[in-house]
């Protein structure tokens, strides 16, 4: 604890000291965001890589106190700044347009796919679990790497039960399940949805496939040798599946939550299209809604999209015996963890987005690589559609004349591309990268897989993950 | 020293209860902490206490079953477990610091080795597991060995024939399967069949062939060990044994390289290349194999009770040899 106190000691004049406003051109609110209004997103990034080995039990107990702690931190001064109001609209645009959709997705997700059990006596093997990461890569573009990762979490780890090293297992499930494989369509990923409704072409993202099969075929060829010896590791301490029948039985119960989670994916649809429509805008080209406070409006898509994905959830529950939530493990554990967490994130990161948003259009990012990697960097710990949507505008600001026509200009296919790869690709960097990052870990971690801390995670992103960045760079945004 | 593994033994065991309880109060069907049986789960975690370094290992798998309690549904239950969890980890951290007082002994391979024993007790087996490489004469010993001390011989053609069996009497599979398992070469590559593959993937479970195969073996040889005294030759069964915590000796024979050709180009009427090069590709093949089981090394000394150089004994020398290590001698 001691230690930690002294890194914020250094690290809080070190910010205080360092350029402190970041100036805008124009006059709005953003303009002038200092640097320091950061400091709580990083704290709280620090508390949650580094609490958990520190005090964990404490950790748990008081999380909630500690994110509202951050808010407040960030909140306070942001009011002594700009006032109250600039505040409570800042705030409040970001709980009610962001973060609510975003947990309530998640929720939907996660209650329909906890009703799905897979009953069988497979045995995860290193063929077999390249194969589910394989499926479920694929999986991630039909239903999002939210749907996939829920569907799949838990036949992964119970194929998997009878091994004792299995946390690489979740970790490589994480970076293709969870984020790589989204980037075909706009269902994949959030930032792809928003660029299909800034104008981006339904199908365009498909020819993202050479650059996904590449990191598959790399990531699955990686995944096999580490899973292999890890394999060998557990056989040689003498574990072994129970494969006494012979012939694999293999059923799934609870199959009906298919339709539930084809509607979830048809209200992410929904809320992408219907802004668009005439229908849904009032005469000035606006998004029809409820208005809460400023500008802030809950638009009607958003609410048609919550009441669908809640909808199904409900029904969910409704028409599947409880015994498959108990055989699946079902816990309010893990969603609890990510909705308190979350959104802390969302408030406390706003800042940081005020600062991205300035900035990013004067940093003269016009390569491919320049914005695969600034695009991936920031979406490692920031919000990855926000920051998508800011280096998409930095593109499409800068006069361009051959390329994918979208709302915010034209934008070169290569330099899309990057954009598109960095904000889906390098969600996977961290744990809080991508929401179901946190959600695979949280619900691994109550069944018996030892996930690495929030550092020991990079350190595999690290080793896999930047040289693969490095190849794609090389190979595709040079 | 004694107390302490006592007391470790007894810690061990109301962990791997409380792992049980917890994953019966839980309800889940994706796996419980400690999946292994209680024998091998209570003596490796009697290990991780009695090893203080690895301490961290301990505390992690014991975390494990605390995040799995604190998500029983029923409050009682919860508190239950938890404060079964709360009393075992602070008599495991009141357990004395052993690290450092002890020798070179290794309590649990010592345990499992019935020739550190003055007599073995009437229900230990005398189980001899021999590793050898070709050439020297490991089988001829191992075969007359098992004939001088009355017990019985077990090698890969015994073993084919015993899992064919098993197989047989598990009802359905077919002849043309059990087939295979008659014509099964661990070190044979086979041309691949799409029918084939699919149908043994179903068959073994998503599992290689290969390694299912193992797994049968491991339990056959373990049921063989735990009901009669026997020499197994090789199949990776002094690893085997040893993490099922089933006493036996092992013994790797071996000989010079030039005296095996020798006794190859002999036997199997083979010219000078011919051997060296079937000696050096059986090696290699024995260690792939040995090694990706096991992750030991075959042919290590670390690995073994006891090494041989046959070529420096005879057969017959080398019998006599083990025969006296074992203490054993029956006429």
């Amino acid at each position: 604890m001691k230690k930690i106190i002294t890194l914020l000691c250094v690290l809080c004049p070190a910010f205080l000291l360092c350029p402190i406003n970041a100036w805008a051109a124009d006059g709005s609110a953003e303009a002038g965001v200092p640097v320091w209004l950061c400091i709580p997103f990083a704290g709280l990034l620090l508390c949650i890589a580094v609490m958990p080995l520190l005090k964990g039990e404490w950790w748990d107990a008081h999380k909630p106190l500690v994110v509202a702690g951050w808010v407040l931190a960030m909140v306070i001064p942001f009011s002594v700044i700009y006032g109250v109001g600039e505040m409570a609209e800042t705030v409040l645009d970001c709980a009610v347009n962001d973060y609510v959709t975003f947990i309530i997705l998640l929720f939907g997700l996660f209650c329909v796919s906890g009703n799905i059990t897979m009953e069988g006596d497979f045995a995860g093997s290193p063929r077999v679990n390249v194969g589910l990461l394989a499926l479920g890569t694929f999986l991630a573009s039909c239903i999002g790497t939210t749907g996939a990762s829920m569907l799949m979490v838990r036949p992964v780890l119970k194929m998997n039960s009878w091994r004792r090293r299995k946390a690489h297992i979740m970790i490589f499930f994480i970076f293709m399940v969870s984020n790589m494989g989204g980037i075909l369509t706009p269902i994949g990923d959030p930032p792809l949805l928003m660029g299909f409704m800034r104008g981006v072409p339904f199908f365009w993202s498909l020819h993202l496939l050479p650059v996904l099969l590449f990191n598959m075929v790399v990531l699955l060829f990686a995944f096999y040798q580490v899973d292999r010896r890890m394999y060998r590791k557990d056989i040689a301490e003498g574990r072994k599946p129970d494969i006494s029948r012979p012939g694999t039985r293999f059923r799934i119960d609870g199959l009906h939550n298919i339709l539930f989670l084809l509607m979830i994916v048809a209200a992410v649809i929904l809320s992408g299209v219907l802004p668009g429509l005439k229908a849904f805008q009032d005469s000035a080209g606006n998004v029809l809604g409820i208005h809460i406070f400023r500008d802030v409006t809950f638009s009607l898509p958003s609410i048609i999209e919550i009441v669908m994905i809640l909808a199904a959830a409900a029904l969910s529950f409704k028409t599947t015996p409880k015994d498959i939530r108990t055989r699946n493990h079902f816990t309010w554990g893990s969603i609890q963890e990510v909705a308190v967490l979350f959104i802390g994130i969302f408030i406390t990161m706003q800042p940081a987005l005020m600062l991205l948003r300035q900035v990013g259009p004067g940093l003269g990012l016009d390569q491919p690589y320049q914005l695969f990697w600034a695009t991936g960097a920031l979406s490692s710990f920031l919000d990855n559609t926000p920051t998508y949507l800011v280096f998409l505008t930095t593109a499409g600001a800068i006069g361009f004349t051959g390329g994918i026509s979208t709302s915010l200009g034209t934008v070169p296919v290569h330099l899309l591309s990057a954009i598109s790869c960095g904000a889906v690709f390098m969600g996977a960097n961290t744990y809080i990268g991508n929401a179901p990052n946190f959600m695979v870990k949280s619900i691994s971690d109550e069944n018996g897989v030892p996930m690495p801390s929030f550092f020991g995670y990079m350190l595999w992103s690290l080793g896999f993950l930047i040289p693969l960045f490095l190849l794609d760079t090389l190979i595709f945004f040079l | 020293m004694k107390d302490n593994h006592e007391k470790c033994l007894e810690l061990a065991n109301r962990i791997y209860d409380l792992d049980a309880k917890v994953y019966d109060c839980v309800g889940s069907a994706l796996g419980r902490t400690f999946t292994g049986n209680r024998e091998n789960t209570v003596q490796n975690l009697c290990m991780l206490m009695l090893a203080k370094p690895d301490g961290h290992l301990l505390r992690s798998e014991l975390a494990l079953i605390s995040n799995m309690a604190r998500t029983i549904p029923d409050k009682e239950a919860k508190d239950r477990m938890l404060a079964e969890y709360d009393s075992i980890l602070k008599e495991i951290e009141n357990l004395p610091d052993s690290f450092g007082k002890v020798d070179i002994l290794d309590l649990t391979r010592a345990e499992l080795n019935p020739t550190a024993r003055k007599k073995l007790s009437e229900n230990d087996h005398l189980v001899i597991c021999i590793s050898r490489t070709q050439g020297s004469a490991g089988n001829d010993i191992g075969f007359e060995l098992a004939d001088e001390l009355h017990i019985n011989y077990y090698d890969v053609e015994i073993f084919n024939q015993v899992l064919k069996r098993l197989e047989a009497e598990k009802g359905s599979v077919d002849d043309a399967e059990t087939d295979h398992f008659t014509e099964f070469d661990k070190y044979k590559k086979k041309s691949f069949r799409l029918k084939t593959w699919f149908r043994e993937f179903n068959r073994y479970h998503g599992l290689p062939r290969q390694d299912a195969i193992f797994f049968n073996m491991s339990d056959l040889i373990c049921n063989l060990a735990r009901t009669e005294d026997c020499v197994i030759m090789g199949r990776c069964a002094d690893s085997i044994l040893a993490n099922n915590h089933i006493p036996h000796i092992s013994l790797f024979i071996s000989a010079p390289f030039t005296l095996r050709v020798r006794r190859i180009m002999a036997s199997k009427n083979m010219d000078l290349k011919q051997a060296s090069r079937f000696l050096r590709q059986m090696d290699r093949q024995h260690k792939r194999y040995y090694d990706f089981y096991t992750d030991g090394r075959w042919g290590r000394p670390e690995s073994y009770d006891l090494c041989i150089n046959s070529a420096n004994y005879g057969i017959r020398e080398t019998i006599d040899l083990i025969e006296r290590m074992i203490n054993q001698k029956r006429n």
